[in-house]
């Protein structure tokens, strides 16, 4: 009935740069997963009190770093943020959005 | 293949002649049949068994392109049916296997069928839907708070600040569309409130807070956008879009369980409201809208029924 190109209606077509733009993108969604939950539970301890100022000031600073390496990596990639989002479907997006 | 005797069912309606249909392309292609049914009339295309069979139909509907072309001949038909009186859309992908079987759908819910036909007479569909709209300065705003420690407890400060200010805008927004849904739903004889879409569906960056449906008399429309702009004014962190008239896609659910398994994937857009509660049960008149803020557990019949063709 078909042929066989036919008959693969999900067949993926493998071309380089796209599959290293997609894995990128992967791996950098992990990560700004990370980073994000890393932020909210230093603002909790934050919260706590559990920091001195300088830990404040260090974890701070390495959060900012991230944040800026994240930006760059992204934009070598050509990814703009909502592409490092996950829809979860029923369970909505992996990162907050805004 | 225009030879098949399956039915896609694109709407029920009171009265119709094929001769008004004339011109009418359904999906699948085929010409428009108006099909008599005691007093009701089933407005159906026939499309080709072979390829409107359960699997296979399940496999079209997977397939964007096919599904958009469906669609938008559905919907071209619902909406022409529609202006010639009142109709019951069919929910996309109705299909009867022959003829029998189409007389049989429908036969068995004539009296539900015709329910909520009457309710449905001289009545239209309005669509709100409410995004909101992003304060860009929010964020920056509070980021001016005492001045303590070097740039990295200053990011935290930001960041908090703009975590803050994210979530108050997404509740202000969240409780502005509940007051909206709430005001208009006052209004209209019934209404619905559909999850609201995602923006690879909006097409719009804002989030969408509200996606509501309201089913309203003609006479009302005016009534209604003026409502519409007031609310919109008293709610700043909204932008408010209305559409419509539709036909009442959201208030007339036609369900059958052979067409369960190849619904298009949008289930949730809201076949489950009044229109199920008539067709499923015939004992009971229009159903509930559970999530209305009508609040009389008969939105439809609220409205009042004159019964009246266009």
């Amino acid at each position: 009935m078909l042929s066989p190109e036919q008959s693969r209606p999900g067949r993926v077509e493998v071309d380089r740069d796209g599959v290293e733009r997609g894995l990128a993108g992967l791996v950098l969604t992990i990560v700004e997963l990370l980073r994000q939950l890393m932020e909210r539970q230093a603002l909790r301890r934050i919260d706590q009190g559990d920091l001195t100022d300088e830990q404040i000031e260090r974890v701070g600073s390495t959060l900012m770093a991230l944040d800026e390496q994240m930006t760059e990596l992204r934009e070598h990639f050509g990814l703009t943020p909502e592409d490092l989002n996950l829809d979860l479907g029923p369970l909505g997006p992996l990162l907050p959005r805004d | 293949m225009s030879d098949g005797q399956a039915f896609w069912l694109h709407g029920v309606t009171r009265q119709l002649r094929t001769e008004q249909l004339a011109g009418l392309t359904g999906t699948g292609g085929g010409p428009v049949e108006a099909v008599r049914v005691g007093d009701l009339v089933a407005v159906v295309a026939r499309v080709d068994p072979d390829g409107y069979a359960e699997a296979a139909l399940h496999r079209n509907l997977g397939d964007l392109h096919w599904l958009e072309e469906a669609a938008t001949a559905h919907h071209r038909v619902v909406e022409s049916v529609w202006r010639l009186g009142p109709v019951l859309p069919a929910r996309l992908a109705t299909v009867y296997r022959d003829g029998p079987a189409l007389h049989a759908g429908v036969h068995d819910r004539r009296v539900a069928l015709r329910t909520v036909l009457d309710q449905l007479t001289d009545r239209a569909e309005w669509g709100v839907k409410a995004y909101a709209v992003r304060s860009a300065d929010e964020a920056t705003e509070h980021s001016a708070g005492p001045v303590g420690g070097g740039a990295g407890a200053a990011y935290l400060r930001r960041r908090r600040a703009a975590l803050a200010a994210g979530e108050a805008a997404r509740q202000a927004a969240a409780e502005g569309a509940e007051a909206v849904h709430g005001a208009l739903a006052g209004l209209a004889g019934a209404a619905r409130r559909h999850r609201p879409q995602d923006r690879s569906l909006s097409g719009v960056a804002e989030p969408m807070v509200l996606n509501g449906a309201y089913l309203l008399p003609a006479e009302r429309a005016a009534e209604f956008a003026e409502l519409l702009r007031v609310l919109g004014a008293r709610h700043p962190a909204l932008r408010l879009e209305l559409t419509g008239p539709w036909p009442p896609y959201s208030f007339a659910g036609l369900e059958d369980s052979e067409t369960e398994d190849t619904e298009a994937g949008n289930a949730e857009t809201g076949n489950a409201g009044i229109g199920n509660a008539g067709i499923e049960d015939e004992s009971t008149g229009g159903g509930g809208t559970e999530d209305g803020g009508t609040g009389d557990g008969g939105g439809v019949e609220a409205a009042g029924v004159d019964g009246g063709r266009r």
